[in-house]
Parts: C-alpha cells; sequence; structure tokens
C-alpha cells in the first residue's frame, strides 16, 4: 500500500496530466510528465499504474499510455470537443458534456452518431446546453460501468 | 454512453445489437449530470469518488432505481 507521501505524489502526477491535457490536447506520457514534475520515468511510471488501479485515470493494457482520463479520451473517438482554440476528445456523450462542465467553459461540441446516421451539432452557452432533441443511451447500469468502461 | 437523434432510435439500436435498452437522458439531464460529476475534476484537491457519494449525486438529480444504484435491490 501507498504511504501517504506516496499517495499525495500520484494525485500531483494525475494533476499534471490533467493540466497537460487541457493545455494540449492530448495526454503525456511518462517522460513528459516526469520531465514536468522533475520526477525519474520510472517513479511517474509506477504512479501511472497506481492511478489506474484506482480508476484515477485509465492506461492501455500492458502500457503506460493513458488511454482515459475522464472526461479526456486520449484516442480519438466520435465526440469532438472545441473549447476556444483547444480541441478535445471525448470518450463518450456524457464525458462530451463533462468537459465544458470541468473546465467550466462554453463549447461546441460534434457527435457522429450510430448506425452512420450523420453527426450532431451540441453547444454549451453558458449554464446550458443546446442541440435538437437529442437523447443519451446509457447501456450499463452504474453497479457495471467498470466492467467494460470502453463499452460503458 | 451514446447519443442519439430520438428514443425511437435508441430502440433500433438495441434491437439490431439485441441488446436490453438501459436508461434514456435527455440532453438537459445529461448536462446536469456532466456538471455535477465533473465540476470539481480539475480542481488538485479532486481525489475521487466513492460509489455512495456517486448515488447521492444520482438521487440529487432525481436518478433512482436499481439502474442508478449500487444493487438490484437499491434505489
Amino acid at each position: 500500500m501507498a504511504d501517504d507521501s506516496t499517495d499525495e505524489r500520484d494525485w500531483a502526477v494525475r494533476a499534471a496530466v490533467f493540466g497537460h491535457i487541457v493545455a494540449h490536447g492530448r495526454p503525456p506520457d511518462v517522460a513528459e510528465t516526469a520531465a514536468a514534475m522533475g520526477l525519474p520515468d520510472a517513479e511517474v511510471a509506477a504512479a501511472y499504474d497506481r492511478l489506474h488501479g484506482r480508476h484515477a485515470l485509465f492506461l492501455e493494457p500492458g502500457t503506460h499510455t493513458v488511454r482515459i482520463a475522464n472526461p479526456f479520451s486520449g484516442v480519438p473517438t466520435p465526440y469532438r470537443v472545441q473549447v476556444g482554440a483547444r480541441a478535445y476528445w471525448a470518450n463518450c456523450a456524457w464525458d462530451a458534456l463533462g468537459i465544458p462542465a470541468a473546465l467550466g467553459a462554453d463549447a461546441a461540441i460534434v457527435a457522429a452518431l450510430p448506425n452512420g446516421d450523420g453527426t450532431a451539432a451540441l453547444a454549451v452557452v453558458g449554464e446550458a446546453v443546446r442541440g435538437d432533441g437529442e437523447v443519451v443511451h446509457l447501456p450499463l447500469p452504474f453497479r457495471r460501468w467498470y466492467d467494460n468502461l470502453v463499452e460503458t | 454512453m451514446l447519443l442519439f437523434r430520438s428514443e425511437g432510435d435508441v430502440d433500433r439500436w438495441c434491437e439490431r445489437r439485441g441488446r436490453a435498452r438501459g436508461a434514456v437522458l435527455s440532453l438537459d439531464q445529461t448536462w446536469a449530470l456532466a456538471r455535477a460529476w465533473y465540476h470539481d475534476r480539475l480542481d488538485p484537491s479532486f481525489r475521487g469518488r466513492s460509489a455512495a457519494e456517486a448515488v447521492a449525486i444520482f438521487r440529487g438529480l432525481g436518478l433512482t432505481g436499481p439502474f442508478w444504484s449500487l444493487s438490484d435491490g437499491d434505489g
């Protein structure tokens, strides 16, 4: 089990990962985070593993590549979120709205719809979301969300 | 969690894949959930959220019943 200082360092690593995503639109690799924090690569890699274990971020299996740092995705998805001059990938429809919620910013969202049914354009402006009557389907109940995060 | 033009499109998607329909939220409901869930995600003091805290958020938004609970019998 991590001691308190390791635990706090892990959360600092997490904050650095999220800060990098906000600034650059993509997650940092281990070397980038290590350089930014002045830590050895191995220490940051171990922190990535522990953060993955506690669902604070999600790595590609067998790697230290960040796949998911909710609400952000490390890989292209059907959900593109534009906030000012920066664009982000969201993991799902909920996370597409989660990005402006996390940033406290307006956003323009383009979502590719299932079944090749074209795209939908949503917007967050101030306190409101604007769309055309779209709905979001959550296929799995809450107790199963971590069974398969990509499918959820 | 996919975006659809309508509930009918959700039903057709589920039927084609032989999947059970889960929960369907309006955009306003999803936005309210996104704000409650993610508003503090970039705060350096964020330390995760317990399952019980998650369920409390759902309840605060009127999302109750087995789908939003930790077990089939909750809600």
